[in-house]
């Protein structure tokens, strides 16, 4: 079983909580590569997020996960203007890290602190 | 696949300007493609544009917020030579307006003095043109100061002022306003290149009308002018030599750490 080292840990602890656009682009990366578009109507999906990212906020949001190593171009296109994009290995450990962190708020014992019409 | 609209495609295209230039260059085939994409796959034009360039608009400003940041973190000298700078520009542009306030509030000097001695002296009854004094003032060409005093209606009757041998009229408006307030300070500029700095009060008493006492800006606006191209010649040798300065200890530092 593969222990973390520090750095490792506070590697993944920097970029958490990771914002709504970065979840889901990280969400929607974890089911294989994908070009912008792609991304874009899986996190408008209500299993992918249900985050609407417009073209704006989506490449500006990649190039910093990029510049963060948590996804990469695989260098594949089908067209020039469509190019794809891949999960990187510290970007699945950084989304395992969120979706446990997510899992624990909401599997937490706390039926009288919900609020009125929310289902546990 | 269905074609988006030219006109407001081409108007988006013109728009990704407002992104920032390197994210422009890495992306803007892809942001266009994706634009197509998502007008083909979109149900109705009315809310797939606005919501196209409401995004672009949003992320722009956020994109530059983020270079901002960004280049702050890779070089902390610069932002703390910015913030100097924008301190000193601040404290400078207050200083400067201060100054110019008071030299412009200078200018109504003795013009304050002179129109309430003469409306003093016609309210008590003395005519006005044994009030004013007889002299001649050219306001086109002198600096001295008048007065000019307008009976009830706004009609000038007797003045030691003149401009092109005619004695000049404020704006109607002055009046109205002086007939609820007794007493107004304005510039007043009866023909382009002559400004006024006059102050006007309402003369009461038998010989009812408005008394104006004024005197050319022309040296305070000399002064104002002089005084502004000093401070902004200030302003850029001190920006100037901040920036210089923050880049020569940029460089220091770069190569101080290249070298340990």
């Amino acid at each position: 079983m593969h222990r973390m080292s520090d750095n490792e840990t506070n590697g993944i602890n920097k970029h958490q909580p990771l914002s709504p656009a970065v979840f889901a682009i990280l969400l929607a990366l974890a089911g294989g590569e994908k070009h912008g578009y792609a991304i874009m109507k899986e996190a408008a999906e209500p299993a992918g997020g249900a985050i609407k990212l417009g073209p704006g906020t989506l490449y500006g949001t990649i190039d910093r996960m990029i510049r963060d190593q948590l996804v990469e171009e695989t260098g594949y296109t089908d067209d020039a203007r469509r190019r794809y994009y891949r999960i990187t290995s510290l970007g699945h450990r950084v989304f395992s890290a969120e979706f446990s962190r997510i899992g624990n708020i909401v599997r937490a014992p706390r039926h009288n602190a919900l609020p009125k019409g929310a289902r546990a | 696949m269905k074609p988006p609209n030219p006109i407001l495609f081409a108007l988006y295209r013109s728009f990704l300007r407002l992104y920032p230039w390197r994210l422009r260059l890495l992306y803007q085939d892809q942001l266009l493609q994706t634009a197509r994409d998502a007008h083909a796959d979109s149900t109705s034009s009315i809310h797939f544009w606005p919501s196209l360039f409401a995004d672009l608009l949003k992320s722009a400003v956020k994109e530059h917020l983020f270079m901002i940041r960004d280049q702050v973190i890779a070089r902390p000298i610069f932002f703390h030579a910015l913030t100097i700078g924008l301190i000193l520009t601040l404290m400078g542009g207050s200083a400067a307006a201060t100054f110019q306030q008071m030299l412009r509030r200078g200018a109504n000097q003795p013009q304050i003095q002179m129109a309430e001695s003469y409306s003093a002296e016609i309210a008590s009854g003395v005519k006005p043109e044994e009030a004013i004094p007889r002299n001649n003032v050219d306001l086109e060409r002198s600096l001295e100061p008048f007065a000019i005093f307008y009976d009830d209606q706004g009609t000038p009757t007797t003045a030691n002022g003149y401009l092109n041998q005619s004695i000049p009229s404020p704006p109607r408006g002055v009046f109205k306003y002086l007939r609820s307030h007794d007493t107004d300070t304005v510039t007043w500029q009866p023909q382009p290149n002559v400004r006024i700095a006059a102050v006007i009060h309402r003369v009461a008493g038998p010989n009812p009308g408005f008394l104006l006492a004024g005197r050319s800006l022309r040296l305070v606006e000399e002064q104002e002018s002089l005084f502004s191209r000093m401070v902004f010649l200030g302003w850029f040798t001190l920006v100037f030599l901040l920036i210089a300065g923050a880049a020569l200890l940029h460089r220091f530092q770069r190569r101080n750490r290249a070298l340990a």
